[in-house]
């Protein structure tokens, strides 16, 4: 068993029409076994910034510690946010010191930059980044959400239509995966609001 | 407070400090990861009559998986130099942009054009200090005051000078091409058509080789990024209604809408008081 | 089919050094191979290191390819601190050095030839572990194993330059005639008080040996001789 598969994740981020969704599973497993179904795998780097961390929690929760750690460094010394691109940057250079000792973690990161432009990357666990037009995915249940994105998505939707497609999207995806699942959580990010919302899901 | 306890920006070289627990996880039964994404690829470099021509596919795999159907292999080096990489993709994206820099720096300090053999040096110096563990295999092209220049570096950090030259998963597919057209003194067309064709015959016949084609033509004090310059591998399945959802379908449990504030720009000293 | 792909590059190689009246001529193939593919047909495994010496390498390249650059780079300041041509000599206890120094760590066998006014032409081998050897002749790489018996055979002292030029070549074309990781061009290096001289000799006009066919420019001049067309 690889460890990418010890704690179980699914994660996608979508482009819409000056907008963005980054969406992921709430289940924390030990292989089989349910630990939390309540569980965030997206965190905030600011309001219009956020990154998906898939693969092994300790790892993912450490190295969030250091990007946000890393984030307010930046913002005391430049005395504003970081745009998407430099933040993948540096998450990129973060992964890529550990070469030979990674963290076992696949980012999925998504934000608005300059003048409301959508910016979603994604990287393996070395660094390696990945800038998509369309839609990035991460997770155990990766192979059935590159499948369900390559079918269900469109280009130029807006907040509400974006939101049923990733969601429908996920919640496809991770029934297809056991170790991923119970519900899903989904930020949508237009350039006025953020809107969180929590899905209801199998609960096997 | 310990010198663990905080983690400031590090001044650069790779950090080995997960590398006991990772072998720890390993010994437990949790695998770590072999396949990180890679550029099972096909890259290849030619001269041609006026410089150098350099092409690359565009697909970037992991494991079985398409990572990415179009991905950039050749990067940008210095404004003569172009480098094709292929092997473990995060290798070859921070090699090139570790020396890209150091070329800049040079440049920057002798206020000359920098010349191919510089880069050649400095990435091969990198590859065998880490003795083939950054997997990065390159074909490095460029013109420069002592004319056009094709080589290419291995993991190990030996490197060969050659007239054409192919690496990475598709190389015995394009070097098939090569070696029965190439031909001294290629035409800039005709240069950009072999080329084309070799990576197409990686593209179809190798598996870790798909989607389309760049190419990059350096000539002396010009250059030509011809990003997918062939797209033999088009799309052809889209519905033209696509999926779409109705507003209200999936079972929401919570929904929080945190409006945003906008953000007032204050310009400092912009408009002095008057009296 | 496992080709080896990423294996390292290593040259399965045929290199020759042999002492003349006057000099030294050195001898190599140009096949570079990773794993079963060749990497590089034509490649040159004879380096300068200085205007006067030169060296021949074996095994993997990346580590012949990395001496030769520091002892080249070792030998053009000594150049400069001595104001006259370094001898063979140095050039040859600069590639020991690094050889013993580093064996844990490189897979090189090398050979060191050159002309210097004190000592005249001289060849050095250093093999795998570091040692140093002063021969009047030296074999070195996969195909040297093939041309021991000849060497003792053919090799005479004081042979003009043309007979040890035309030995070498004989040799390394014999030792590519058998050995799988030997082949392509043959390339000799003459060095003696007159300078150095570079030649090439292509695969087709090499001497052909027991069994081995004309050279064919298509498979359709095999298939089909000329009488039954």
């Amino acid at each position: 068993m690889s460890i990418f598969e010890y704690n179980g994740s699914a994660l996608v981020a979508m482009v819409g029409k000056n907008c963005f969704a980054i969406a992921s599973d709430r289940r924390l497993g030990v292989q089989l076994q349910t630990i939390a179904t309540d569980f965030q795998r997206i965190s905030k780097i600011h309001e219009k910034l956020y990154i998906g961390l898939a693969g092994l929690a300790t790892d993912a929760q450490t190295l969030y510690q250091r990007l946000v750690f890393r984030h307010k460094l930046y913002q005391l010394r430049e005395e504003r946010d970081m745009k998407p691109e430099t933040f993948a940057n540096l998450v990129s250079a973060i992964l890529y010191e550990k070469r030979f000792g990674p963290y076992f973690c696949q980012p999925v990161i998504a934000g608005l930059g300059d003048n409301d432009e959508p910016f979603i990357c994604t990287m393996d666990s070395i660094g390696a980044k990945e800038l998509a037009k369309d839609f990035v995915v991460g997770g155990t249940a990766s192979e059935s959400l590159y499948g369900a994105c390559e079918s269900m998505y469109k280009p130029d939707m807006e907040a509400e239509e974006l939101f049923e497609t990733i969601s429908q999207a996920l919640l496809a995806s991770v029934d297809r995966d056991c170790l991923s699942g119970w519900g899903g959580h989904v930020f949508v990010v237009t350039p006025t609001e953020v809107i969180e919302r929590t899905l209801k899901g199998r609960m096997d | 407070m310990t010198k663990a306890a905080i983690h400031v920006p590090p001044k650069g070289g790779f950090s080995f400090d997960l590398c006991r627990r990772n072998e720890m996880l390993a010994q437990n039964g949790l695998k770590p990861p072999c396949s990180f994404k890679k550029t099972g690829t096909t890259i290849v470099g030619l001269i041609f009559q006026d410089g150098v021509i350099l092409g690359a596919d565009t697909r970037a795999t992991e494991g079985p998986i398409v990572a990415d159907k179009n991905c950039e292999k050749i990067h940008y080096m210095a404004p003569n130099i172009y480098c094709c990489g292929a092997g473990t993709a995060a290798d070859t994206e921070a090699v090139t942009d570790m020396v890209s820099s150091q070329l800049q720096l040079h440049r920057y300090h002798t206020g000359r054009e920098s010349r191919v053999v510089t880069a050649l040096s400095l990435l091969k110096s990198h590859l065998f200090n880490y003795q083939g563990h950054v997997s990065a295999a390159l074909v490095l092209g460029g013109v420069d005051v002592t004319g056009p220049h094709l080589h290419t570096i291995y993991p190990h950090g030996s490197t060969d000078t050659l007239p054409f030259a192919t690496m990475g998963s598709g190389s015995l597919a394009a070097m098939a091409v090569f070696e029965s057209k190439y031909k001294e003194g290629l035409t800039r067309d005709e240069g950009i058509q072999l080329v084309s064709e070799a990576i197409c015959s990686g593209i179809f016949n190798d598996l870790g080789s798909g989607s389309n084609v760049d190419v990059c033509v350096i000539t002396k004090g010009h250059k030509e990024y011809l990003r997918n310059h062939q797209q033999p591998n088009p799309r052809t399945y889209v519905s033209s209604k696509g999926y779409s959802f109705v507003k209200g379908h999936t079972e929401v449990l919570t929904t929080k809408i945190t409006p945003l504030k906008e953000k007032v720009e204050v310009i400092e000293g912009g408009d002095a008081m008057e009296e | 089919m496992d080709l080896h792909l990423d294996a390292p590059h290593s040259m399965g190689t045929t290199i020759i050094g042999v002492t003349y009246n006057g000099g030294v001529v050195l001898g190599a193939d140009s096949r570079t191979s990773t794993g079963v593919y060749v990497a590089n047909r034509a490649s040159d495994k004879i380096t300068e290191l200085t205007d006067n010496v030169y060296l021949c390498r074996s095994g993997s390249a990346a580590d012949s390819q990395i001496v030769s650059d520091y002892v080249r780079y070792f030998l053009h300041q000594h150049i400069i601190q001595l104001g006259q041509p370094a001898t063979v000599k140095v050039a040859a206890n600069l590639v020991r050095l690094l050889s013993y120094n580093n064996k844990n760590m490189l897979q090189a066998g090398l050979i060191v030839g050159g002309w210097d006014k004190y000592e005249g032409g001289k060849i050095y081998s250093v093999p795998l572990g570091g040692t140093i050897l002063e021969q009047p002749f030296t074999l070195g790489g996969s195909g040297s194993s093939y041309l021991y018996g000849f060497f003792d055979q053919a090799w005479r002292e004081g042979m003009s330059k043309d007979e040890a030029e035309e030995l070498v070549v004989k040799a390394v074309s014999l030792a590519i005639a058998r050995d799988g990781a030997s082949g392509g061009v043959v390339r000799t290096v003459t060095i003696n008080s007159e300078g150095v001289s570079r030649k090439f000799h292509s695969g087709d006009s090499l001497p052909l040996w027991h069994e081995e066919l004309e050279p064919q420019n298509s498979l359709l001049d095999t298939l089909m001789p000329e009488d039954s067309q």
